[in-house]
Order: structure tokens, then sequence, then C-alpha cells
């Protein structure tokens, strides 16, 4: 199995960098991945707001919520966050966001 | 970087084709055994027949859209990927390739072909325009199609298709794992949405519900991914006032789709089964199958070859198929000035070549838009959009630049020299795609599925 560094402890990831093990996800370990994935120097407000959501809803519901519902609870347009997250939503936010990689025709 | 097999491009993990690890001895075996009419139920004459009687005239490469899209790149032509697996074939199942080895075009098997065919199986959609041209009638996407289930045997399967696909649809009744209290909450969001856009009309979303007359089982990706088709669906469903139900994890399977189609015929079989089951418990009087162009092909078409008629006493019809139906009916009035914008339609594989299904969707995007445009060529000479034989759902490595700059460069050109501003398509997969076409090529194009379209158009 792949991993990336942070501090000190091996993450373990999956070929497309999604944090295999969600218990070790924490606020700068998404700083981290952001970083190192995304390429984002420095998470905004803006982006805390996507992740936070995505987050609460996965530990809620055990599913990254519809794209949709993401656009319309944040606020954002699809296009803003993609300017937000660069690889989009799925594979982007959510990778940031310490969520599973999502599977099946999505 | 990852060893060169086949081209510049890899779909599939060195943790899955071993590249070191001999395999040709079990390929020989699997390939054998796919050979015998006890093994393969299926396709056996078309595939023997296709092995055999090609005579290379090369019909098919200017068929083909990998082929024309990476620029003619012989390595892309039908022809020659076929024969990849022809030259196996000829060397160790035929007396002629026996005796007179490469004067046949028979070639002894290497470690090297076994590796290069693991990519190369993966680089044709079985879009089957192939076998459209071909003067024969043969099929060389059938061929990749055996060749991908060979390979299967070896464990050579992308994780996306089976461990990630088949595997959590039988098991958590949906590829995406989307969780039953899940489902309520992204449905009770579809009806708040409808009932804020249109005042005064009262959603009902029936799920699970016993001898509905339609059943509508879902790509379940578009639970995540495409809801505005969702919705559309609910709401036309609505409107008709019919009696219809989705189901949920709690009736079994409630994903239309069926990854097994793509690489074995085994595991299409347990989909199949498992789909079974699940209609079994809802005793619908038609299995409705959403937005998908693959399920339909298995549910509508393969089934048929496979299950005895008595094991399956519904009808199977796409949903393009219903709606088509209710407007014959006279029952959606629809206001094309809702969509005035321009648009066009793309054709899917498994629905319209594979499928036959090409008037019903004109004719309600007539009814429902004011600019419609088709693309050249269209129905059953459309080029597939890269997202078929499951590519939609692979993107490791830099299998998205393949998927981007062969079919897709063919495709987006297809859709610029309409004009339209909105392309319409009745296939999870060639909206995954479009979408990741629009954003690779920067276009200005809107990706739609045709019930949102519909919807959008009702008049109350």
């Amino acid at each position: 199995m792949p991993y990336v560094e942070f501090k000190g402890q091996k993450l373990e990831v999956d070929e497309d960098g999604f944090l295999q093990e969600p218990e070790k996800w924490s606020p700068e370990v998404a700083e981290f991945f952001a970083k190192h994935f995304e390429g984002i120097e420095k998470l905004t407000e803006e982006h805390w707001k996507v992740i936070n959501y995505l987050r609460e809803y996965w530990l809620k519901y055990g599913v990254a919520p519809p794209i949709r519902m993401l656009v319309k609870q944040t606020g954002f347009s699809l296009q803003k966050i993609y300017e937000l997250f660069p690889s989009g939503p799925a594979k982007g936010a959510c990778k940031v966001a310490g969520l599973p990689k999502p599977t099946g025709c999505v | 970087m990852m060893e060169k097999l086949f081209d510049e491009y890899r779909g599939l993990s060195d943790k899955k084709i071993r590249p070191n690890e001999p395999k040709s001895e079990q390929f020989l075996k699997a390939f054998k055994e796919l050979l015998d009419k006890k093994n393969n139920w299926a396709f056996l004459l078309p595939f023997k027949l296709s092995l055999e009687a090609c005579t290379h005239c090369g019909t098919c490469a200017e068929a083909c859209p990998v082929y024309i899209g990476s620029g003619r790149e012989k390595i892309y032509s039908p022809v020659y990927r076929a024969d990849m697996l022809r030259r196996i074939y000829k060397k160790y199942f035929t007396l002629s390739g026996r005796i007179f080895g490469r004067l046949v075009g028979a070639k002894e098997i290497t470690e090297r072909d076994v590796n290069a065919l693991a990519e190369a199986a993966y680089r044709c959609t079985i879009c089957r325009r192939c076998a459209l041209a071909c003067p024969f009638g043969l099929d060389n996407g059938l061929i990749m199609r055996e060749a991908r289930k060979i390979l299967a045997e070896l464990g050579i399967v992308p994780d996306e298709l089976k461990e990630e696909g088949v595997e959590n649809q039988i098991t958590y009744g949906s590829a995406p794992k989307i969780p039953y209290e899940a489902l309520m909450n992204i449905l009770d969001f579809v009806k708040s949405e409808i009932e804020e856009n249109r005042k005064n009309v009262n959603i009902e979303v029936p799920v699970d519900k016993v001898g509905a007359k339609y059943l509508i089982i879902n790509n379940a990706g578009d639970y995540l991914s495409f809801l505005d088709t969702i919705r559309g669906i609910v709401e036309i469903m609505n409107y008709v006032n019919e009696d219809w139900t989705f189901n949920s994890q709690n009736t079994g399977v409630f994903d239309n789709v069926n990854y097994g189609l793509f690489y074995s015929d085994k595991d299409m079989i347990r989909v199949i089964r498992a789909h079974l089951e699940t209609f079994k418990k809802l005793k619908p009087e038609y299995v409705v199958v959403g937005e998908c162009g693959h399920a339909y092909d298995v549910l509508g078409h393969l089934m048929k070859d496979l299950i005895p008629a008595e094991e399956r006493p519904f009808k199977v019809i796409h949903i393009v198929e219903l709606y088509d139906k209710f407007l014959r009916e006279g029952k959606l009035k629809l206001d094309k000035d809702k969509n005035s914008a321009p648009v066009t339609f793309h054709d899917s594989c498994k629905i319209g070549r594979c499928g036959g299904i090409y008037d019903e969707p004109r004719r309600l995007i007539a009814a429902s838009c004011r600019d419609f445009r088709e693309m050249y060529p269209n129905r059953e000479y459309n080029y597939c959009c890269g997202g078929g034989g499951g590519f939609a759902l692979m993107s490791k490595y830099n299998f998205l630049d393949f998927r981007m700059k062969t079919y897709g460069k063919l495709k987006v050109q297809q859709i610029k020299d309409t004009g339209a501003s909105t392309l319409i398509t009745i296939c999870a997969n060639c909206k995954r795609q479009f979408l990741d076409m629009v954003s690779y090529y920067n276009l200005n194009t809107t990706v739609s599925g045709l019930s949102e379209i519909i919807a959008n158009a009702l008049v109350y």
C-alpha cells in the first residue's frame, strides 16, 4: 500500500491518494493533503466550509453527499468548488476531507 | 513511473498485471476453457468466427474512434488489437496454425504478449462500431471482451470494475455503497427541491413498494453525481401520476449497473442473479432501467438469452421508452420554450447501436426543446464517447489522458460542430466521460440527462 509521510507518521493512501485510515484524519492532515495533492498553499475559510460540510455529512450518513447538495448547502457554484479544489469535489475536496474514494459511476 | 507494456498509457496497476510473473501458461489454459461451450455459453460462435474469418482488409480501422482519434496510429486499429489474441488462437487452437505457424498468422505466446494484452484489452470500449463496418460481420470488439475474460481468470481486472464495482454492488446494494439513511436523505432533498421550484405541487417518492407497475432502478451513481436526472424522473413520474417505485438496499440491489459485462460472464451472471432476487421481492410489472447504457444491454437484452422466461416474470424497458409511451399517450404536456438553448444528443452505444433505441429520445427532445441539432455521424454510426467498456470509472495513472486524447478528442470536435450549448445523453458512463471532457478541454457545454430536460418543459 502506498503512503505519504506527515510529521514523522506514515499515512496509508490508496493508488489515487485517498486516506485509508479515516481515524488518522485531522485538520493538519487536511492542510497537508491540500498542499500535497491539490497544490493549495493555505486552506481558506471557504475551503473549510466545503471540507466541514463533506466531513459532517459523511460521518452522519456514511457516504459523500450528492454534488448538487454540496452546491446548495455551501452556496458555492460547482465552478467555484473547482476553483477551490482544482481536481473537483470528488477527487479533490473529498480527498482533502479524508473521505474514502467514491466508487461506482460517480 | 511504471513500465511500458503496450503504449505510453497505463490503466491497470503493476499489482494487478504483475509484469514480472510468468502467466502465459495460465493464459493458454483460460483461453482453452473459453473455447468450450460449457464455459462460454453466450458468445462462443461469434467469438470463434471472428477469430477465424478475418481477412485483414482493414475496413474496421476507419470505423474505430480510438484509431481515428489517436491520429490513425496502427496499434489502435481494431484488427491490430484483435490480432494480439488471434495469433495465439491460431498457434495453439487451430491445425493450420500448429503446422504452418507464421505463414497463417500464428505465433507462439510470450510473457510480453500477455502483459501487452492486459493493457491493450483496455484500449477498446467494445463500442462495436467496427463490427458494423466489417464486410463479414465479424466483431473485433467482442474479441477484446473475450480477452478481458481470459485476463480476469488471471486476476487481471481493474479494481474500479470488480472490487469497487461488482463486489460493492452485491455486498452493499450499490457500487457507491449508499446506505439506506443516506438514500432517504437524498430523496427528501430531491422532493423539497421540486416542491420549492413548482409551488403547489405535492411530490411523492415511493421506495421499495411491492407490486408497483413500474420499478425504476437507476444507476446508483446518479444519486450522487447526476441528481438532476433523479429529480427529473421523480417530477415526471409524479406528473403522469403512475404507480411506480424506486428501491433501496433494503430490497437488495438498487444499482442497475452490471460491470461484469465488461470483464467476466461469471460476474455478470452473479449480478444478474442479485438483480433477479431483488425483482422477485418487488414484483413489478415493468423493470425500468434508469439513464444507463450497459445496464440496459444486460437487463434488456443479454438476460433474455441467459435466463429462462419463467424466472423473469416482468418486462424490461429503458426509461426513455417509458417517457416516449407517456408522450404518445398524451400524458406529457411540454413547452419547448422552456428549453430554448441549442441542444444536441449523443447516441450511447449500448442504447443505440447495441439496443436499437434511436427515435424515442429524438421524439422527446423534439417535444421539449426549441432547437435540436443532430451531431454527425449519429444513430448507429455515432462514435463512442470513450466512457464505455468501464472506462468512465477508470482514471488511474494517465488513463484519463488516454480517454481524452483519443475518443475525447474526436467527440469534442463532433460536439463543437453542432454549435449546441447543451449535450443530452441517457447513459451515466457517457455523462461522466463528457463531464471529464468539459473540464479537460475547458468547454462551455452543459452535460444533461434527458429526464431533467423533459421535467423542465412540463406544463402544469
